[in-house]
């Protein structure tokens, strides 16, 4: 207790001092807000947060509990949370910025919603998937329904998965709140009312262009990340996991390496035919019934309808859909297969890098305890940075380092790709390496494998198949990224911003200058047809190849 | 004469900040053509010593001499099969058998002459490109006898090998085992094996070291002298006085340490060591 006080007071006395010197060291007008702005950007991410477990728990009680429910609920936030935070904007801009500056205050948490509130909802959902059956037989022969049901049995059982899910969602806040608090229309920038510390970040990178200050900033924002989650999740975390049924995921790695991991997991609960024990949970949510999608492809196109409408005033006909084609940057979809092509070839490059390295880390780890525990440690840190806080500061580095913008931008894009997937290759490679079951370890140590036939006949056959998830998370995420990375948004209308050809700036360019939603849905809809098809035509292809290389324990 | 000697064994393991004591001043000799089973209650470190034998556990104090030469690392002469049979899942079961082999620097040829023999001899005759996820677990423990045979061992050690199969299964698995036993042309002819299901061990072993519960120790041993084949045995007065014998000695083990709560047993033992 008297050391979580002192860490308590200790980190708060950090941030009051690092909020006075960055104060104190610069004179642009904005920073003198700098303690309102991450009061704000705290309170909003922190309101969203409380929301996003009202919202999940609710839902994910009610989806798992009520097989109509069920029927349409599950299926249609699946997709809504494969939509990128981009996907959002149109609807965003159409309903709230109407109402002024409450409006955008209120659209920055709505988009912050978007991209925190699923997480919870399917930990909820997989929790209650998993209540072991003779606990939901004995419950029923006590007699236990209703509210009493919800209330002995399913919310202790939610709990961890709760509390997991939050802290997942308490992440992706702070990743996506660069993304989420510097809203562009139509070439401007639309700033949040109380500020934000991601907007700040992106003010000082984008119009200052000031490199120290932006390293600054996104040390301290680092700092607010890794400062809450040794304070609050951690503990948490550490409460929640004891007197359950049974650990959700069993893994050494400290704080934020969870993250990842159940990131992963809620993913691959999601996507994968996983064998054994989440294989119940699996056959609920993988195999959707055909009406199942239908109803989830209703609902999106009229969802999509409804947001058109909104837009132009009156009720949409095909004229629209036309009229959205005929309107800039429509021009640049003849090039269409040479910008996808493009955007692949960074995404191939930073793939390969991430795959390298990752594998070359992951054996190291592996192989040298001493140099795991340097490895670790920086790993933990390292996932404290929020990446999307990082493109700017990386670009503003490398445009001064480089002189060409362009080519500034392409490295920061391929960088952005690389710190983006190299994290999802290695928590899942290094999760593997720490489970080798004891009995493999043994056999390897009794027949007397060492050096290379251990990595040759050990090592690498069981980090395959972690190799293949890893690969699929890290061209999802990658696509997520890329949208953000291809496009550099610039302050001020009189200057064009800068962009690299590529399919996510034609989107960026879409959403963000032209406002046409109507391209920005098409691009949508490719991008996510390119993942599914990847998805099904080669990462599940060999991850079902690889179903055997499981250790059955 | 003995071929191996455990002499004085003592061995913790650390356990957040204290230690455990698992094993406390354990000896006893096993010799040519000897079937020896380590009975004892689950946690007792029976399966912890049979490590330390293979050379995979290190300990704190006494030592394992194999023809007089302390064991300090696992060696082809003394192999093991596992409860959980600890195959690769990424080799068929042939490449099971076959990669120990190949680590010996066995050519490609031979190797695979050798193994393709044993999964014959242990019924698998077929499977030889069959991956373990493919096979049941009796097919999965007959793939681990098969490769820890192939090395040619002198010691096979054996931890819980049936506990993990169905009745049935075991008991064809028993069988095939004693067959290799006995077996005069195979130079394996010593066995360890950890059990904790006393009727199994009696119908298996020449002497039954029982052991205490944690830390575990030697409480006695009981020669079994009921000829074999025991299959024609299993119904006699005999059987059952062996059976009553150990389970007397398991008894008195646990009483042992009724006495004194675990933990605080626990930590006199440290404190003395």
């Amino acid at each position: 207790m008297r050391r979580y006080i002192i860490s308590l007071v200790g980190g708060l006395a950090i941030l009051y001092l690092m909020t006075l010197i960055i104060m104190a060291s610069t004179s642009y007008p904005e920073i003198r807000h700098l303690p309102l702005y991450t009061f704000s950007t705290i309170f909003r991410i922190v309101i969203t947060l409380l929301i996003s477990i009202l919202w999940g728990t609710s839902f994910g009680i009610l989806a798992a509990t009520n097989r109509l429910a069920s029927f349409i609920l599950t299926p249609l936030i699946d997709l809504l949370q494969s939509i990128p935070i981009l996907g959002y904007f149109p609807m965003v801009i159409g309903f709230l910025f109407a109402l002024g500056p409450v409006g955008i205050e209120l659209s920055v948490i709505v988009l912050l919603f978007t991209s925190m509130a699923w997480s919870i909802f399917f930990g909820v959902l997989g929790a209650i998937s998993g209540i072991p059956t003779n606990i939901i037989e004995s419950a029923r022969s006590f007699g236990l329904t209703g509210w009493r049901y919800i209330r002995h049995v399913i919310l202790p059982a939610i709990t961890p998965a709760l509390i997991s899910g939050a802290n997942l969602a308490w992440c992706d806040g702070w990743f996506f709140m660069i993304a989420a608090e510097y809203i562009q229309y139509q070439g401007e920038v639309v700033a949040p009312p109380s500020g934000g510390l991601g907007y700040l970040l992106a003010r000082t990178a984008y119009y200052y262009e000031d490199i120290k200050l932006a390293v600054t900033l996104l040390i301290f924002i680092t700092f607010i990340v890794v400062y809450f989650n040794t304070l609050t999740w951690h503990r948490l975390m550490e409460r929640a996991s004891t007197g359950t049924f049974k650990p959700i995921f069993r893994m050494d790695l400290s704080g934020v390496g969870k993250v990842l991991t159940s990131r992963t997991n809620r993913w691959l609960r999601l996507r994968l035919h996983q064998p054994k024990r989440f294989s119940i949970i699996f056959q609920r949510l993988r195999k959707y019934t055909r009406i199942e999608k239908i109803i989830a492809v209703i609902f999106t196109i009229s969802g999509i309808i409804f947001i058109l409408s909104s837009e132009s005033h009156h009720f949409p006909d095909l004229g629209i859909i036309l009229e959205g084609f005929r309107a800039p940057p429509v021009e640049e979809l003849t090039n269409l297969p040479m910008l996808i092509a493009l955007t692949m070839m960074r995404l191939s490059i930073a793939y390969g890098i991430s795959l390298v390295i990752a594998i070359g880390l992951g054996i190291l780890a592996a192989e040298h305890k001493k140099l795991a525990a340097v490895i670790y440690p920086i790993y933990d840190i390292g996932q404290g940075v929020p990446i999307l806080a990082l493109f700017p500061v990386l670009f503003l580095g490398l445009n001064s380092l480089l002189g060409t913008p362009r080519i500034a931008l392409e490295l920061t894009c391929i960088l952005m790709l690389i710190f983006d997937m190299i994290w999802y290759m290695f928590i899942n490679i290094v999760s593997v390496i720490k489970n080798i079951p004891v009995e493999i370890k043994e056999v390897s140590q009794l027949f007397g494998f060492r050096g290379l036939s251990r990595v040759r006949h050990i090592v690498i056959p069981s980090i395959l198949p972690a190799i293949a998830t890893g690969s699929m998370l890290s061209w999802g995420t990658g696509w997520n990224t890329i949208i953000f990375a291809e496009y550099m948004p610039s302050s001020e209308p009189s200057i064009p911003p800068l962009s690299i050809p590529g399919i996510g700036s034609l989107l960026d360019k879409a959403g963000y200058e032209y406002g046409n939603t109507v391209i920005l849905i098409f691009i949508l809809g490719i991008i996510a047809a390119i993942v599914l098809l990847m998805e099904g035509l080669v990462w599940r292809r060999l991850l079902r190849k690889l179903e055997k290389y499981h250790v059955e324990v | 004469m003995s071929v191996i000697e455990v002499e004085n064994i003592t061995k913790t393991f650390s356990m957040g900040k204290g230690k455990i004591l698992v094993l406390d001043n354990v000896s006893f000799s096993v010799g040519k053509d000897d079937f020896v089973c380590l009975v004892g209650p689950s946690g007792c470190g029976k399966s912890t010593l049979l490590r330390i034998i293979a050379g995979l556990e290190k300990v704190d104090s006494g030592r394992v001499l194999f023809h007089g030469e302390p064991v300090t690392r696992p060696t082809p002469k003394i192999s093991m099969v596992f409860q959980l049979f600890g195959l690769l899942p990424w080799k068929t079961a042939l490449e099971n058998v076959e990669i120990p082999l190949e680590i010996l620097g066995v050519d490609k040829e031979k190797r695979t002459h050798i193994s393709k023999e044993y999964l014959k001899m242990v019924g698998l005759e077929g499977f030889e490109n069959t991956y373990p996820h493919d096979l049941s677990g009796g097919m999965k423990q007959r793939v681990g006898i098969a490769r820890a045979l192939a090395l040619k061992p002198e010691v096979l050690l054996m931890d819980e090998p049936f506990s993990s199969l169905d009745e049935l299964t075991a008991k064809t698995l028993r069988e095939l085992v004693l067959n290799i036993w006995r077996n005069p042309a195979l130079p394996t002819n010593i066995f360890i094996m950890v059990s904790h299901n006393v009727e199994e061990a009696v119908f298996m072993a020449d002497r039954i070291i029982v052991m205490s519960p944690r830390p575990g120790k030697i409480i006695g041993e009981v020669k079994i002298d009921i000829p074999r084949p025991r299959i024609e045995h299993l119904r006699d007065a005999e059987y059952f006085k062996f059976v009553d014998e150990v389970v007397d000695l398991l008894k008195r083990g646990k009483s042992l340490t009724k006495d004194e709560s675990p933990l605080s047993l626990i930590a006199s033992r440290v404190s003395k060591s």
